[in-house]
């Protein structure tokens, strides 16, 4: 099946959804006026549907627009890839929204043109209402016919000594504009209030410098790291560009070097690894 | 580095466990370092990582996390999520350029005033040698 037909598919499906009062809205992609770039859209009335768009350049991920609207009037429809259900999934995990509130529509995903995707081991949704069109590869995709390592980010860094190490992350906070961009995309980022808005307890220091940057991306990796999906959001809208996934991939080799496989959003009723404990978990305290 | 350089470590103590081992190191008489900055905590829970971020950031050559032995918590289980916490903490400092050997997690309970001074002192003398 063609990305055209594919396509087709979404407007009809969403052109009926709204048609039948179904959902509220219905959030997928359109093209902006960059080309190789797409935006988010809420199809909101039945006429718009056919602003959708499928093709290689529908990139970021719809789910972190379900926090938007915690407590909707109706179901709010979705079109989900395998990352977005991921995060779908970690967001039902989180209470962050309801399982009952949405309408799921699976995509399965033959990859897009980003750098993500060459490490992508689930192009297939994990959770949905129906399918819009049969998978290519039944299998998935497994670990073996990855492209490029899991980890590859924090693989670059690992292999340097401590010094070079540090100097990697200076550089690359030095360059941070600490824009919060990496924050505001991320999918399991869904706190209210985030610390680095208070500005009057101090939790993060304001001073534009390497250092506040660097406890900003250090804190921002650990608050999310546990429950990272690998989606690659945060890396894509940097506007300098920099590494950042390295330090979440660093913590979920970490974990499954501690407590073995863990992929996170792959079960809407598991628990974060940092929220939960075993009695015999590794320690090297004495 | 300078001859006279002494290194500052802050130390977040657990209040039921480590900070009345340490209490009663005090009360013992026993003598360790002063380098060492102790922050009593509710519970070694209560240590957000970002604690240690701040800590480092604002210029302490080292970092000290201690709380009761597991199974000792007078919360129950809050220890449990710091072990999981630190294992994971430590990791991506040392990720990040920080050398582990700057940070230190230990349990040590309230009757032990004689491994509070041991693992201060000890700690003190491997960031001296560190250097800044």
């Amino acid at each position: 099946m063609t990305n055209e037909q594919k396509q087709t598919l979404m407007r009809e499906r969403a052109a009926a959804l709204m048609k039948d009062g179904a959902v509220s809205y219905v959030i997928g992609w359109r093209e902006t006026r960059f080309p190789g770039k797409t935006a988010i859209f809420f199809v909101r009335d039945e006429k718009d549907a056919d602003m959708l768009v499928w093709d290689e350049y529908t990139i970021p991920l719809t789910a972190k627009y379900l926090t938007e609207n915690r407590w909707p009037d109706k179901k709010i429809g979705i079109f989900a890839r395998g990352c977005d259900s991921k995060a779908i999934n970690r967001l039902i995990s989180d209470n962050q929204v309801e399982r009952e509130n949405l309408y799921i529509i699976g995509l399965p995903c033959e990859g897009k043109k980003d750098d993500r995707c060459l490490s992508c081991t689930q192009r297939d949704p994990l959770i949905y209402d129906e399918l819009l069109w049969e998978p290519e590869n039944a299998t998935g995709t497994s670990e073996t016919d990855l492209q490029r390592a899991r980890f590859f980010r924090a693989e670059e860094v690992e292999s340097l000594p401590t010094d070079a190490r540090f100097a990697h992350w200076e550089d690359v906070y030095a360059r941070c504009i600490r824009c919060y961009a990496c924050r505001n995309v991320c999918p399991v980022c869904t706190c209210r209030e985030c610390y680095v808005d208070m500005h009057r307890t101090g939790f993060q220091g304001k001073h534009h410098d390497a250092a506040e940057n660097r406890v900003f991306g250090v804190t921002r990796a650990f608050h999310v790291g546990d429950r990272c999906i690998e989606c690659g959001e945060c890396e894509r809208v940097c506007p300098m560009g920099l590494p950042i996934l390295g330090q979440t991939q660093k913590i979920i080799k970490t974990i499954e070097g501690l407590a073995g496989t863990y992929e996170a959003g792959m079960d809407p009723e598991a628990d974060s690894f940092l929220g939960k404990f075993d009695l015999d978990d590794k320690d090297t305290f004495m | 580095m300078a001859v006279d350089y002494e290194p500052k470590i802050i130390a977040f103590c657990c209040n039921w466990c480590t900070y009345t081992g340490a209490d009663l190191a005090g009360l013992n008489r026993m003598k360790y370092p002063e380098n060492v900055r102790v922050v009593r905590v509710p519970c070694s829970g209560r240590v957000n990582p970002q604690f240690i971020l701040r800590a480092f950031r604002r210029g302490a050559d080292g970092v000290m996390v201690c709380g009761c032995h597991p199974g000792d918590c007078h919360y129950s289980t809050g220890n449990y999520f710091t072990r999981r916490r630190f294992m994971l903490m430590r990791e991506l400092l040392e990720f990040n350029g920080i050398d582990p050997r700057r940070f230190h997690a230990r349990w040590i309970s309230g009757s032990e005033a004689a491994k509070f001074r041991d693992t201060v002192t000890e700690v003190t003398q491997l960031i001296r040698s560190l250097g800044k």
